[in-house]
């Protein structure tokens, strides 16, 4: 029996999937609907990528575009260099099967073949190892996701969660680079959704490429990337991050009001006693919340990483900066920066977002009073 | 239109293919039951009054050749009404260059315009023939293509061919209605006789119908018994004598038994069809189990619901109606015409047999409903939460931890028994095994339309095979290659020594004949019996025993007498004696063996020649002579027959007639396979139905799985795997059939093979089973199975993904 290890897993640190100006209008009764507008985006190896959105804003047609199961109006899709549109459906399946793994949020696991048998079916129809193999290699993988015990039972006769690890089981079943997973844990309570995570980060640590698409910002905690999808373009990863509250229109208008600056290690963003006029998120590398001390006394009271955000307290509350922000000594570090002016509107425009900044303020504020206090009793020797 | 009748209309429209699924389902059960029942009215009806109205003789007696005078003395005889004698004699005929040659039967009539007795019916041309010319019947025109003042040629029994020009063609139900397995017939004043070298002023057939009675069997009898006395108390002799009623077709018994065994089918056909109906209803409910539930939730009340799907299915009737009822109203015609033409009846012409209207309605109405009924209670029933959860007939795969069933857990077992002992069934082969038996109740149907289909189909084949054996059987009553018949009687060693110089010939023999008739106690006739007197020890028949012994040289007033006996003696058996009344005396004897033959050539029996010879005076002479030869091909036979007709004419003989053996029994054969061409109709029909049944189970199957289609898109299956996937699913549907329909051949074999010889020859046949019904029907089901499968399964190809798992 053939045995093909897919191209793509060969391929070194390369874009494994990369979309070109992506367009896909649906067409109905009711008129055309263009639900994803010219999408550039692409997707390396190893990476553990989730991709975000309400529903409706075209994270699933975009997972069906570099799956090969729905045709772009326009636009490219190259998967491992390979342009899927370019064969035709039934090549395309066995493409798909040999390349990559596909789970889905109902499991969607054939309700006439046990785990077993459904683990192995994609290694029948793509001819992958050898008969004998198959069983062997079909039970390794249950066993990897802990279903050894009921590898003879149908799907029913199982727990949701265990459904979903057999889809996972499946999906590993040829090999493939790719594990492409559509809301894996929306049907899922909250540990077995965790199980599926772990799951996938052990893969993806082992070098697969796993596209999650989840509308849970939750589930993006331990992936590597995010990529969120607003009415169909891709909005800015950070500002999804920073505040997620945000409404995807307003994260697309955000997105084209922020300015890119770049920071060297060590080097300081905001001097205290200062008047600050930005609202600043972190893209890249971490800050340093300083308060100076005489001398040499200065104390770091926090260190803000990635997605973070900071300047929201002047802003808010007026005055001038209470402490100092450096960019941490190791790396430089990349800042989206919001003019007082486009903050204050943003404020107006997301009530959500206005009450849990001024929430993080709050907070701040208690550890900054905590900090003078330490500060203090570190001046006058008090324990 | 009212939102919800809207709907209804839509479900009509929408689905197209769903809904022509169903009305065809309804149509072909419909149609069969309109042909059937249409064709019962038009044949019954039409067959007796057109046999009436041509005043069919009560009496035909073929006797030894008889004038005028003894003609007017028998129109005396008590119970008499009208007599007419006519000359028959035998001829071949063909179209101008044609070279095949069709027999034909002539048959001399006075005068055409004042005969009164089995009157012929102008189709074209003249009805009556002037000299030198003749008329047609109807029937001839299968085998050959002439009309009214065309030239034909025949050819005489010394080899001669003259020509002759067809003045008309008429339509004749009566004459040798009794036996359709008769040659058709030619009309002929006296004057043409010379042409054909035959003589004039004779008749050798007696044709009379009675006063009164013309439908009392009894009376009709006892008027034929004392004709006979008279024929024979003047010397002349009876070869075969007939009577049947003046309103009732001599073959109408057969032909109602044929009908109703077609009936049955039809009956049948309407069952198969309506466990279609249900299985697809039940896949439409399934599949508006959403609807339903979107319907409740904005205060649909059940009855509402029910209310509306019962439109559907009346709607489903009536569209189904529209097809049927004009097709079944000209099926019924057809078949009725095509009878008529088979066995000679005239149709009175196409009309609406309101029967049949009305049985089509009431069948396309009420069969969907009633197969409905169950489907549309269980989805009105249905509750909201359930409806609008899912489908009730999808196994709850998602979530829920049911436990396997028993048949499924069999199945896992199985498998994995296999594959440790090495047998590994492939994924993909499993998808299709199991999926065969998910939707257990729709696989059931779907079995019993197809077996039933199948068992008819392989049964008529076996019944066909046993039919044709038992006519070889009936032939072993006739093992001689030629018989030669001659006007009067010569000496047996004369014939003996002329037919012998023929190096093919190995042996004569010479025959006697008597008619008789068997008596009751009180004197009354029971029955007309030919006694056929071959040498006892002849080797030239072969009887089919079922009691007692056959016959033997020194057996006197002992005969051996054919199976329909039991008809007048239900009792009968080998050893009792029986009052009979022979050469015009009453005598007692004894049945010494009983034996099978056609019922329906009337009763006949054996005696020895050595015993008849002597009572009838002829010793060492005979009329009727066997002849074998070295090849009993029907060829050879023919040629030898040809041949001695010539030899024994050129020798001065007066030959009647010469005929190879081998021909009756062809001719019987043919008739047959009239019959079993209807009951093969029949067969398609229903293996139709089941191809309907099959293709309807693996549309909604596919349509059911279009889901899980779409997943194995997804893992990798190419198009070739998806069809094969369906396409094995249909041909084991098929193959199970196929296994259970070889069973259930054996007793239908045994019940269609009872009606069928029953009808045809008033007794049971041994049944013979040939596997050609079996080779053929597994070649048509494979065949059928892929044609149903091929379809749905090209569709499921076609399907994306995306359509399938419906993402957004």
């Amino acid at each position: 029996m053939e045995h093909t290890q897919p191209k793509l897993a060969s391929v070194e640190k390369q874009n494994l999937i990369e979309i070109q100006q992506l367009v896909k209008t649906f067409s109905n009764a009711a008129g055309e609907f263009t639900a994803l507008r010219g999408i550039d985006l692409s997707f390396q190896e190893g990476e553990f990528v989730a991709v975000i959105g309400k529903s409706g804003s075209g994270k699933s047609t975009l997972l069906n575009m570099f799956t090969g199961i729905d045709h772009p109006t326009s636009g490219k899709v190259l998967v491992g260099g390979v342009d899927i549109y370019a064969m035709s459906e039934s090549k395309r399946s066995l493409w798909r099967g040999r390349n990559l793994g596909i789970v889905f949020q109902f499991f969607q696991l054939l309700p006439m073949l046990n785990l077993l048998e459904n683990v192995m079916l994609p290694m029948d129809y793509v001819g992958m190892y050898e008969v004998n193999e198959r069983p062997k290699r079909a039970m390794e993988l249950l066993r990897m996701v802990g279903l050894e015990e009921q590898a003879q039972k149908l799907p029913r006769a199982v727990s949701t969660g265990q459904q979903q690890s057999a889809a996972i089981a499946r999906a590993l079943s040829t090999d493939a680079p790719i594990i492409v997973a559509d809301e894996p844990t929306g049907n899922l309570d909250s540990r077995s959704a965790s199980h599926i995570i772990d799951l996938f980060t052990e893969l993806s640590d082992r070098g697969k490429t796993i596209v999650m698409v989840t509308h849970d910002p939750s589930m993006t905690k331990r992936t590597s990337r995010t990529v969120v999808i607003s009415d169909g373009v891709i909005v800015n990863e950070t500002i999804a991050q920073a505040l997620p509250l945000l409404s995807q229109s307003l994260m697309k208008e955000l997105s084209a009001k922020v300015e890119k600056l770049h920071f060297q290690p060590g080097e300081t963003i905001i001097r205290s006693n200062e008047s600050v006029e930005k609202f600043f998120m972190i893209a890249k590398g971490d800050v340093d919340v300083v308060l100076h001390g005489r001398g040499k006394d200065d104390l770091v009271i926090s260190q803000l990483g990635m997605n973070d955000f900071f300047g929201e307290m002047e802003l808010l509350r007026g005055g001038k900066s209470i402490a100092s922000v450096r960019a941490g000594s190791e790396r430089p570090v990349e800042l989206l920066a919001l003019p007082r002016e486009d903050f204050n509107w943003l404020m107006q425009e997301s009530p959500l977002t206005e009450k849990a900044i001024g929430d993080i303020v709050q907070k701040r504020l208690g550890e900054k009073k905590q900090a003078d206090r330490r500060k203090r009793n570190r001046l006058f020797g008090r324990k | 239109m009212r939102p919800r009748w809207r709907k209804v209309f839509s479900d009509l429209i929408d689905n197209k293919a769903r809904t022509l699924l169903v009305v065809f389902s309804i149509a072909v059960g419909v149609f069969a039951i309109g042909v059937l029942v249409g064709a019962y009215e038009i044949i019954s009806t039409d067959m007796s009054v057109s046999y009436a109205a041509n005043n069919p003789s009560n009496i035909e007696i073929r006797m030894s050749d008889f004038d005028e005078e003894f003609l007017h003395t028998l129109g005396n005889v008590e119970g008499v009404e009208d007599v007419e004698g006519r000359w028959v004699f035998g001829i071949r005929v063909r179209p101008l260059g044609s070279d095949e040659w069709t027999s034909l039967n002539v048959i001399t009539i006075d005068n055409f315009e004042e005969n009164k007795i089995n009157l012929l019916s102008p189709v074209s041309g003249t009805a009556a023939p002037e000299k030198n010319q003749i008329l047609l019947q109807k029937e001839i025109f299968e085998d050959f293509d002439v009309a009214p003042g065309d030239t034909i040629e025949f050819q005489l029994s010394d080899q001669t061919v003259k020509s002759i020009v067809v003045a008309g063609i008429v339509a004749d139900s009566s004459t040798d209605a009794i036996d359709f397995l008769a040659p058709p017939l030619g009309y002929i004043t006296p004057k043409t006789l010379r042409l054909f070298n035959e003589p004039e002023g004779n008749f050798n057939r007696l044709y009379a119908t009675v006063g009164e009675g013309k439908d009392d069997e009894d009376h009709i009898k006892d008027v034929l018994s004392n004709i006979k006395d008279k024929v024979e108390k003047n010397d002349y002799m009876v070869w075969r004598a007939f009577n049947s009623k003046t309103h009732e077709h001599p073959l109408e018994s057969t032909i109602n038994a044929v009908l109703g065994i077609l009936f049955a089918l039809g009956v049948l056909i309407l069952f198969l069809s309506s466990s279609l109906i249900a299985n697809t209803l039940s896949a439409l409910l399934n599949q508006h189990l959403r609807h339903i539930g979107v319907m409740k939730l904005i205060g649909g009340r059940d009855k509402l619901i029910f209310r509306m799907y019962i439109v559907l299915l009346f709607a489903f009737g009536v569209l189904s109606l529209v097809i049927a009822v004009p097709l079944g109203g000209q099926g019924a015609y057809a078949l009725s015409e095509f009878m008529g033409t088979k066995i000679g009846f005239e149709l009175l012409g196409y009309r609406i047999v309101p029967l049949a209207f009305i049985v089509q309605i009431l069948i396309g109405i009420l069969v969907p409903l009633a197969a409905g009924l169950v489907p549309v209670i269980k989805g009105s029933r249905v509750t909201v939460q359930k409806a609008l959860s899912g489908d009730l007939a999808r196994e709850a795969d998602e979530g829920g931890e049911k436990k396997e069933s028993r048949l499924e857990s069999f199945q896992i077992r199985a498998v994995s028994v296999l594959a440790d002992r090495g047998i590994r069934i492939s994924r993909p082969l499993l998808v299709s095994l199991r999926n065969t038996f998910r939707q257990r109740n729709r696989l059931i149907l779907t079995l019993f339309t197809l077996l039933m289909g199948g068992a008819t189909f392989i049964s008529v084949f076996n019944v066909r095979v046993s039919l044709t054996e038992y006519i070889q059987v009936v032939g072993n009553y006739f093992l001689a290659d030629v018989t030669i018949s001659f006007e009067k009687l010569y000496r047996i060693n004369e014939v003996q020594q002329f037919a012998m110089d023929d190096p093919r010939v190995t042996a004569v023999e010479g025959w006697a004949f008597a008619s008789a008739e068997i008596l009751y106690d009180d004197d009354t006739v029971a029955d007309n019996v030919d006694i056929l007197a071959p040498p006892a020890e002849s080797p030239l028949v072969n009887p089919l025993l079922v009691d007692g012994r056959w016959i033997a040289p020194t057996d006197k007033r002992k005969l051996a007498i054919s199976e329909s006996v039991y008809d007048s003696y239900p009792d009968l058996q080998a050893g009792d004696k029986i009052p009979l009344k022979i050469l015009g005396r009453e005598e007692i004897w004894e049945v010494v063996g009983i034996f099978k033959f056609i019922g329906m050539e009337g009763t006949i029996a054996y005696a020895p020649y050595e015993y008849i010879a002597k009572e009838t005076n002829v010793v060492n002479q005979s009329a009727s002579f066997r002849i074998v030869s070295d090849s009993h091909e029907l060829e050879v036979q023919e040629e030898l027959a040809k041949d001695l007709d010539a030899f024994f004419r050129d020798n001065g003989f007066q030959v009647s007639e010469t005929s190879p053996g081998l021909s009756m029994l062809n001719e019987a054969s043919e008739s047959i396979d009239i019959l079993i061409t209807f009951l093969l109709i029949m067969a398609v029909l229903t293996a139709v139905v089941g191809a309907m049944g099959l293709a309807g189970t693996m549309s909604m199957n596919v349509l059911e799985r279009t889901r899980e289609i779409g997943i194995m898109r997804a893992v990798g299956a190419t198009d070739f795997e998806i069809i094969r996937m369906v396409l094995v699913e249909g041909l084991l549907i098929g193959m199970i059939s196929f296994v259970l329909s070889i069973l259930v051949a054996f007793p239908f074999t045994y019940l269609l093979s009872w009606i069928v010889s029953s009808a045809t020859f008033e007794t049971p046949i041994a049944v013979v089973f040939t596997p050609v019904g079996y080779g053929i029907w597994l070649g048509l089901v494979i065949l059928l199975s892929v044609l149903a499968s091929v379809i749905p399964a090209r569709g499921a190809a076609r399907l994306t993904i995306r359509e399938v798992l419906a993402y957004e």
